[in-house]
């Protein structure tokens, strides 16, 4: 009983943090430029963070190898620079994005000067970092970003046309350019790498076991799963709120609006609650991927786990990730259009994190009677296929559109 | 693969290394042999830290790579671990002795300085 109930909490905390900034801006703007039309992409891309998710966490309880260990020893020092690279970089921008996030909700609930906002958020974020332990900062941030199922209702209530909704479901071809970035984007938002680096090295914190595999599929089928919904909910709701007034949703607090247009200010209160810690849990999830990866790869002593300083450059790594997020977002630049850079970029690189994953999780000298069966080899490489074709048309999507602005 | 074979590349090059108290201290960043002409090379020494990371990048980029990474001073910039002290080679490479014997974690021990003016740390 009690290991169904951390069961049922794990799945809550991973429903809560499966949205961050990434899905609040894709799939605002899915729904407010094509109504119902990328719902099917919902699904792509969370199957195929599903697939990915149960694999690292596998991996990790199996053979004790976080994703950076794996990439380090699959694809050697080479590729593995360039992974790390490209990882550390969308960490940041990530991360820039999520603060900058924050303290656009922080402004909408209190009307407070924004740079003040944006070192509040900072200063918050690594206290509740340093102070709480890591399963309290997982459910403090996903029990409240759960607040984001006001969307759900929202989309209910709207009372869209749920033909037209069901027909969003089915996969058709990208009849514009826009189009195409979109079905990337949204696709993109839900497969963001850091969410796996920080799932892996979070089974290796929690100290995860074989016995522990059942826990790891129901967190990656359901928390990943059920988290999708909210991201239906937000193109259901956007496509109906802003598709017809032809409102761009260009700036965060837009996508507040539609919780507001279904259940007035307490809508609007509960969508900014959500978004604030969807977001400031996103934060922590990259400030600690982008500290794992580096000490990952590099071999050194990692781990919430560990005190401060018996894990010194890790602690150094997730706070200079802080200290320098917080200069990029101190600059002025819009976290939205920071937001869609990551996401883009994110999607470029992850085939290098994507395929020593894949290559671990099916060899038997490292899983044994574990390593993925038919069913995860056809998912695995079908996804690979799939990553590596939206990783090709990623840029000069966002090329050809000028970022989805056209 | 007879079983007193090894794929030295597959099993041990890049992985981990952990110290007898468990800790982890560095990686396999590259492996030195021993022998003279005409005889079998016998796996001499781990050796661990970024400062060999150059001689493994493409040749255009060495230069830029001892830049960034160090040109590979024994002591400082790469350790060299006596393949004696491995005691096992699992998920991690396990060694013998405490890290800090061995050279290895250095640099968490250099920031673990800093690190401990932090509360509660």
């Amino acid at each position: 009983m009690k290991k169904l109930f951390q069961i049922a909490l794990g799945i809550i905390a991973a429903i809560g943090g499966f949205v961050d900034i990434g899905e609040l801006v894709f799939d605002t703007q899915a729904g407010a430029d094509f109504r119902f039309q990328l719902l099917w992409a919902v699904p792509v891309g969370v199957l195929g963070i599903v697939v990915f998710a149960e694999m690292t966490g596998r991996v990790a309880a199996v053979s004790g190898r976080p994703v950076f260990d794996v990439v380090r020893m699959r694809m050697g020092l080479n590729v593995g620079l360039i992974t790390l690279a490209a990882s550390l970089l969308i960490n940041l921008i990530t991360l820039a994005a999520e603060v900058g996030g924050a303290a656009i909700v922080l402004q909408l609930l209190f009307d407070l000067n924004v740079s003040t906002l944006i070192l509040l958020s900072v200063v918050c974020l690594v206290l509740v970092v340093y102070f709480v332990p890591f399963g309290g900062i997982e459910r403090i941030f996903g029990y409240l970003g759960c607040a984001l199922l006001v969307y759900v209702a929202a989309a209910v209530h709207l009372k869209p046309n749920w033909h037209e909704v069901g027909q969003g479901f089915v996969p058709h071809l990208p009849s514009s350019a826009l189009y195409a970035y979109f079905v990337i984007g949204v696709i993109g938002a839900a497969l963001v790498p850091y969410e796996v680096y920080f799932y892996s090295s979070g089974a290796i914190e929690d100290r995860w076991g074989t016995a522990d595999l059942n826990l790891n599929r129901a967190n990656a089928a359901l928390g990943f799963g059920l988290g999708g919904i909210l991201s239906i909910a937000l193109i259901v709701v956007a496509g109906e709120v802003f598709f017809d007034p032809h409102i761009q949703p260009g700036y965060l607090g837009t996508t507040a609006l539609g919780a507001q247009q279904a259940f007035g200010e307490a809508g609007l209160v509960l969508a900014l609650v959500g978004m604030l810690f969807a977001v400031g849990g996103a934060a922590v999830e990259c400030a600690f991927s982008g500290a794992y990866t580096l000490a990952q790869f590099a071999g050194w002593e990692w781990g919430k786990y560990r005190r401060p300083r018996d894990a010194s450059r890790f602690t150094m790594a997730w706070l200079i990730f802080f200290a320098l997020a917080f200069v990029i977002v101190e600059t002025g630049v819009d976290p939205v259009l920071l937001t869609e850079y990551a996401v883009i970029l994110s999607v470029v690189a992850l085939p290098l994190t994507y395929l020593p994953l894949l290559l671990i999780a099916r060899d038997r000298t490292f899983m044994g009677d574990h390593a993925n069966g038919i069913l995860g080899n056809v998912l695995g490489w079908l996804y690979f296929v799939i990553i590596l074709g939206v990783s090709l048309a990623a840029i000069p999507l966002m090329l050809i559109t000028n970022g989805g602005s056209v | 693969m007879e079983d007193k074979q090894m794929d030295l590349v597959y099993r041990v090059l890049d992985d981990q290394l952990v110290d007898i108290e468990g800790r982890r201290c560095g990686r396999v960043d590259d492996l030195e042999f021993d022998g003279s002409l005409g005889d079998p090379p016998r796996l001499y020494a781990i050796l661990s830290g970024s400062g060999t990371w150059h001689r493994r990048l493409p040749r255009p980029l060495r230069k830029l790579g001892e830049r960034i990474f160090g040109t590979g001073v024994s002591g400082r910039d790469v350790i060299r671990v006596p393949w004696e002290q491995v005691e096992e080679i699992s998920s991690v490479i396990r060694l013998k002795a405490k890290a800090r014997d061995l050279g290895l974690g250095q640099g968490d021990e250099r920031d673990a300085a800093l690190v401990a003016k932090l509360p509660k740390s």
